[in-house]
């Protein structure tokens, strides 16, 4: 009879943790099949995208997919170090949006040195952010001598939307791009105590995207 | 027991004023960071520096509750940015002492620091302008153009970050913005441009 009671308080939970898992979509475009081949001595730099008005590409996100593709073969060197050794080429105002703008900025001998030395061959562009789209519902708090609590139920949805763009820093050219959405709805019951139950739609994102990355280079 | 029930009213108040007191919207930032050589090749022209007093232990205030203070890290920031322009450059405190062939002369100030948290507008990120004034003259005291150079860093705001950290964030970025700019449009300036352009005249006549 007891193990009954809690079987039916687990199968209660479960419709609960369901809905927390994010639903994730990638998708991929790579001008040819052919994989991106990267010699052992050679490296990759991925920087975020700052220039936008509303929204900045959080440095939280870089190192997240930066560390998910350090884990490979892959040699990555972190953004900071890449952009002080460029300084200031590639900060939010000069950063080169587009290729014409990096095949000008590859043509100053000083820059396609300094490139040279740090041996980096592929720079990737992550640009993106994660967004609350709706939320509802209340919950209200307490507190006094006698005790607290909170009571009520609140929801929201978040999504997060980032996109990946390979250059190619020796030919200058567009290796590829990958872009993934995840969405979810995360909860917050208050029952005396408030128990969250979040959807981690930012750390899918990352693992997705990371995971993904690492699939397009192939170690020499 | 009333001791017991004493003390933890006092315990409760003491909380309550801490989490007021952590609501406060006052900000005191010190900027004292380094920054990165800038990557370029420096121009042929040669020039002098000033730094006076009040540039290098600049304080701003963007509104009574916000002050930031920037004199140390703009100095640092500006004698990296102008090492990248010049073949030769000199820093000074004072106009009085200078060689008279010294180049050109430049001399720094702030004209206006501006703030901008979540609260005032819509947007989730804490914002920082900088505005400042080139004064550009000649070894021999001949304006040649007061250029304006403004500057802009942005920072998310961060969940439970502080105010002051955020703010910090976006000043350090404003300041990074500041010498990109210089190192970007300062041989684009006309009226230096157009000096430049008869100095070379003068040499080859």
């Amino acid at each position: 009879m007891r193990a009954y009671k809690l079987l039916s308080q687990w199968l209660c939970l479960v419709p609960l943790l369901i809905g927390c898992a994010a639903t994730t979509t990638i998708d991929e475009f790579r001008p040819t099949n052919q994989p991106i081949f990267i010699a052992e001595n050679e490296k990759v730099v991925l920087l975020g995208r700052r220039d936008s008005g509303h929204y900045e590409t959080d440095r939280e996100f870089i190192s997240c997919v930066t560390n998910k593709v350090n884990s490979a073969d892959i040699n990555v060197v972190p953004e900071q170090i890449f952009i002080d050794a460029i300084y200031p080429w590639f900060e939010p105002r000069t950063a080169p949006k587009g290729l014409p703008r990096l095949k000008r900025l590859m043509q100053d001998p000083t820059v396609r040195e300094k490139v040279e030395n740090l041996r980096i061959r592929y720079l990737v562009w992550l640009d993106g952010s994660t967004e609350t789209l709706s939320q509802g519902g209340s919950m209200s708090c307490a507190i006094g001598p006698g005790g607290g609590g909170c009571f009520g139920f609140a929801q929201w949805d978040k999504l997060s939307t980032y996109e990946a763009t390979v250059w190619d820093l020796k030919d200058l050219i567009e290796k590829g791009r990958l872009r993934v959405d995840s969405e979810g709805t995360s909860y917050l019951i208050g029952a005396v105590a408030p128990i969250p139950l979040l959807t981690p739609v930012k750390s899918d994102a990352c693992s997705s995207l990371g995971n993904q990355l690492k699939t397009f280079f192939v170690v020499n | 027991m009333m001791k017991i029930k004493k003390i933890f009213n006092i315990g409760c108040l003491f909380v309550g004023l801490l989490f007021l007191a952590s609501c406060s919207s006052t900000a005191t930032v010190e900027i004292d960071t380094s920054f990165p050589a800038v990557l370029a090749k420096p121009g042929v022209l040669s020039a002098v520096i000033i730094f006076d007093d009040e540039f290098a232990s600049y304080v701003g205030k963007p509104n009574e509750n916000t002050s930031v203070s920037i004199g140390k890290a703009q100095v640092n920031l500006l004698k990296n940015a102008f090492s990248g322009l010049f073949s030769s450059i000199e820093f000074a405190s004072s106009i009085d002492n200078l060689n008279a062939n010294s180049g050109i002369i430049i001399t720094p100030s702030v004209r206006q620091i501006q703030v901008s948290t979540p609260s005032e507008h819509y947007l989730n990120v804490f914002e920082v302008w900088i505005k400042y004034n080139l004064k550009i003259e000649t070894a021999d005291g001949r304006l040649i153009v007061n250029w304006f150079m403004p500057a802009y860093g942005k920072t998310p705001d961060v969940f439970m970050s502080s105010k002051e950290r955020a703010i910090e964030q976006a000043t350090i970025i404003a300041l990074r913005d500041a010498g990109a700019k210089l190192l970007l449009d300062f041989y684009r300036i006309p009226a230096l441009n157009q000096w430049i352009t008869e100095q070379q005249k003068r040499a080859e006549s």
